[in-house]
């Protein structure tokens, strides 16, 4: 166990048939940078092409460094064997050895390096229940069902005590059920061994529950680093706030107007009006354009005789724990969820409010937040 | 416009059975929805009723006339595909009126013109006609793929899992774009989906289908509140449903997840299940029917630890083990819990569905016909 250090991480893959005067090709990952301490559970997160497996493929050694440095526990080990770094891996595709058992397959890396039997056993016999594997340890993996499979891989990985587990989309390749059951199982685990962890995923949802720390990375960079919380409640950017959060976060323009002396803002293409939190007070002028960004769980429906906007609804979806009601505005739509068991229909008049203290600015050009004074 | 009914198909691909004796009868104009797991024969069904695929045993009517043996041309049957399949060289109007071009529904010029900007104004794509399909954005694809079946004013529109490749996001938003143009369509819809939220969100009326067999038909309040069976009401919902044996005192009384004390079912419960003479009854809870604190606030609440802490955005999946059971709940996304911590569980009894524990078929819930809206 041990913490991890990325510093100024880059990552260029060459163009080896580059001709003369044609640039570079784009850092995949430009200039990363990420503290995890000792036993944190750490997840990165992006679209696909982010540049979120290439890091961790550095990490593991699996891929050369263009520039910058990796820190496991106190060694620089940017020129140390992939074998040599401490690290249990567990990809997405199990890559079991058919023909072995459950057991000679987690045996195999400590068979590899001559570990005793006894040791063996005893090793095994202590992981196998953690991963709930322990009844099917004289099974061959053709047996197994997908989500067995990877608890194995994951066995596999943890068996050699690694400093630092690296899990690469594990769940990806998971029905639903299964997914959810190896969730909890994951957590479980983390908690138990309390190794350094770090997990790849797309899957926002798999990454929130799990993790303590969340990286966002977007085109190679590094957008945020907090909480799960922090990043959903407080995104420092445009891209970080619809990135995370499902049914996503309501991102629309508005124009700002001001009447007599109170700030509106003004939904384009549709006639919705929300007063401007005070705190925006100092940051906002008549006429000025912004990106107003507010979860579907902070749109709220109110009563008759309350201020807000009148609106028709464009859309009513019941979806049994919850309900989803949309608001047409221009292209896109204002939606909300409520857990309420009121049903509507397509057209009825319903007057809206946005929870102030739950809005979001962020610039029309730059896409980053803007900071209330 | 049409009337679709499936009679007693069954369809086998060599030894396995992948329609096994479906029946079912779509309304004019109605909004049908096809939902299962991966390869439970939904798309079977779809391609039997466009004839792509001839049932060994059934019929397919559409009006009440026969179509075993009309050709899949000549059903006068519109598909939607998951990649819309638009003409990526045609422009939009081009799209659109290519079904009124082909020489089975030719149109002369003058009433391709009117059709398409009827549709289009319609579809709200009317200032878009000139552009290619990779010039306009995704939901303008799919409304463009739409309009070009209604064109053609079909008998039914067949729909194959037409959002199912876009990541969850996008699909948030198709569902309820295609939810907002459903008044528009006026044509049967039949849909294939395995998401349940489409489902529900979606459908006038559900089939919910598995290994071939139809489970279940019925509105989406019908399949969620009142599932036929264990198997509907794990598949609708997330997280999944909580399903547990409990042990039958006497009438009214139950014992539960290993407690002393019993528990009291609801009377109108208790009567059902004395009629039926159900002998093994298992309860099934979801996530936001067990109510949950970390101070035993009374006799009812029952000790437990937390097993697992899933903050997922604006809820938190908490995981709860009470005597080797684990139960699912949904709690607020600010939660402040650790794993191993003691907690008490609350099972709320008036929303507790019931099944048999023989057969998992579904037996009752209190107040199921306030609920369903039944007199």
């Amino acid at each position: 166990m041990a913490k991890l250090l990325l510093k100024n991480l880059y990552k260029r893959y060459e163009n080896k048939k580059r001709k003369k005067g044609e640039a570079l090709n784009a850092f995949a990952v430009n200039n990363f940078s990420l503290e995890c301490e000792d036993g944190e559970f750490i997840g990165i997160l992006g679209p696909s092409g982010c540049g979120k497996t290439t890091t961790l493929r550095m990490i593991a050694g699996l891929e050369d460094i263009t520039d910058g440095e990796i820190i496991i526990g106190d060694t620089v080990v940017n020129n140390v064997a992939p074998h040599n770094r401490g690290i249990g891996l567990a990809f997405e595709d199990y890559a079991l050895y058919p023909p072995l058992t459950v057991y000679e397959n987690i045996a195999f890396n400590l068979r590899a390096k001559h570990v005793k039997n006894e040791i063996i056993k005893a090793e095994i016999n202590r992981i196998a229940p953690l991963l709930k594997v322990d009844d099917l340890l004289h099974m061959k993996p053709g047996k197994l069902s997908g989500g067995q499979k990877q608890r194995v891989n994951i066995a596999r990985a943890i068996v050699r005590k690694p400093q630092l587990l690296l899990l690469d989309e594990p769940m990806s390749h998971l029905d639903g059920k299964m997914r959810q059951v190896l969730r909890t199982e994951i957590k479980r685990l983390h908690n138990e061994i309390m190794c350094t962890t770090i997990i790849v995923t797309h899957d926002q949802l798999e990454a929130m529950s799990l993790v303590d720390k969340l990286a966002i990375m977007k085109d190679g960079e590094l957008q945020q680093y907090g909480t799960p919380f922090e990043v959903y409640d407080n995104p420092v950017n445009e891209f970080v706030a619809g990135f995370i959060g499902e049914p996503p976060m309501n991102i629309l323009t508005v124009e700002v107007q001001k009447k007599e002396s109170s700030f509106f803002f003004k939904f384009q293409d549709a006639n919705i009006l929300i007063p401007v939190p005070q705190r925006f007070y100092s940051v906002v002028q008549d006429g000025m354009l912004v990106r107003l960004g507010v979860r579907p769980t902070d749109v709220l429906i109110v009563g008759e005789d309350s201020k807000g906007s009148d609106v028709s609804i464009s859309v009513f979806e019941n979806l049994g724990e919850e309900r989803k009601i949309s608001f047409r505005v221009g292209e896109g739509f204002l939606t909300l969820i409520t857990s309420d068991d009121k049903r509507y229909k397509q057209g009825d008049i319903v007057k809206l409010e946005v929870k102030s203290e739950k809005t979001h600015l962020f610039d029309v050009k730059t896409g980053e937040k803007i900071i209330a004074q | 416009m049409a009337k679709i009914e499936l009679y007693n198909i069954t369809k086998k691909f060599g030894n396995i059975t992948a329609l096994d004796n479906i029946n079912f009868e779509v309304q004019d104009k109605e909004f049908f929805v096809l939902f299962g797991p991966a390869g439970a024969g939904k798309t079977t069904i779809l391609k039997t009723i466009a004839g792509i695929e001839f049932p060994d045993k059934g019929e397919v009517r559409i009006n009440d006339k026969n179509v075993n043996m009309v050709e899949p041309a000549k059903r006068d049957i519109s598909m939607v595909f998951e990649n819309y399949a638009l003409y990526p060289h045609l422009t939009v109007y081009d799209n659109i009126a290519s079904p009124m071009r082909s020489p089975l529904h030719k149109q002369d010029e003058e009433t391709v013109k009117k059709e398409v900007h009827r549709v289009a104004s319609m579809m709200k794509i009317d200032h878009l006609l000139d552009r290619l399909p990779s010039q306009v954005s995704n939901g303008q694809r799919q409304r463009t793929a739409l309009g070009r079946c209604l064109v053609r004013d079909p008998n039914v529109f067949l729909m194959d899992e037409p959002i199912a490749h876009l990541d969850a996001k996008l699909r948030h938003f198709m569902r309820a774009e295609l939810k907002e143009m459903q008044s528009e369509f006026d044509t049967t819809t039949i849909y294939v989906t395995h998401d349940y939220m489409e489902a529900l969100s979606l459908g006038d009326r559900i089939a919910i289908i598995n290994e071939g067999k139809i489970l279940q038909i019925g509105t989406g309040d019908e399949v969620y509140l009142t599932p036929a069976n264990e198997f509907v009401a794990k598949f609708m919902g997330e997280p999944e449903i909580n399903i547990f044996d409990i042990e039958l005192e006497d009438e009214t009384q139950v014992k539960m997840l290993g407690q002393e004390r019993s528990y009291t079912i609801e009377e109108d419960v208790a009567e059902v299940i004395k009629e039926g003479e159900h002998k093994n009854i298992r309860i099934g809870l979801r996530g936001n029917d067990i109510a949950f604190s970390f101070n035993k606030e009374n006799e009812e609440y029952i000790k437990g630890q937390v097993y697992s802490v899933e903050p997922i955005g604006n809820k938190t999946i908490l995981v709860v083990d009470v005597n080797g059971q684990l139960l699912r709940l949904i709690a607020p996304n600010d939660l402040q819990a650790n794993i191993d911590d003691e907690i008490f569980v609350r099972i709320k009894m008036k929303k507790a569905m019931f099944f048999d524990g023989d057969d998992y078929k579904y037996i009752y819930r209190h107040n199921q016909n306030e609920l369903l809206g039944v007199e």
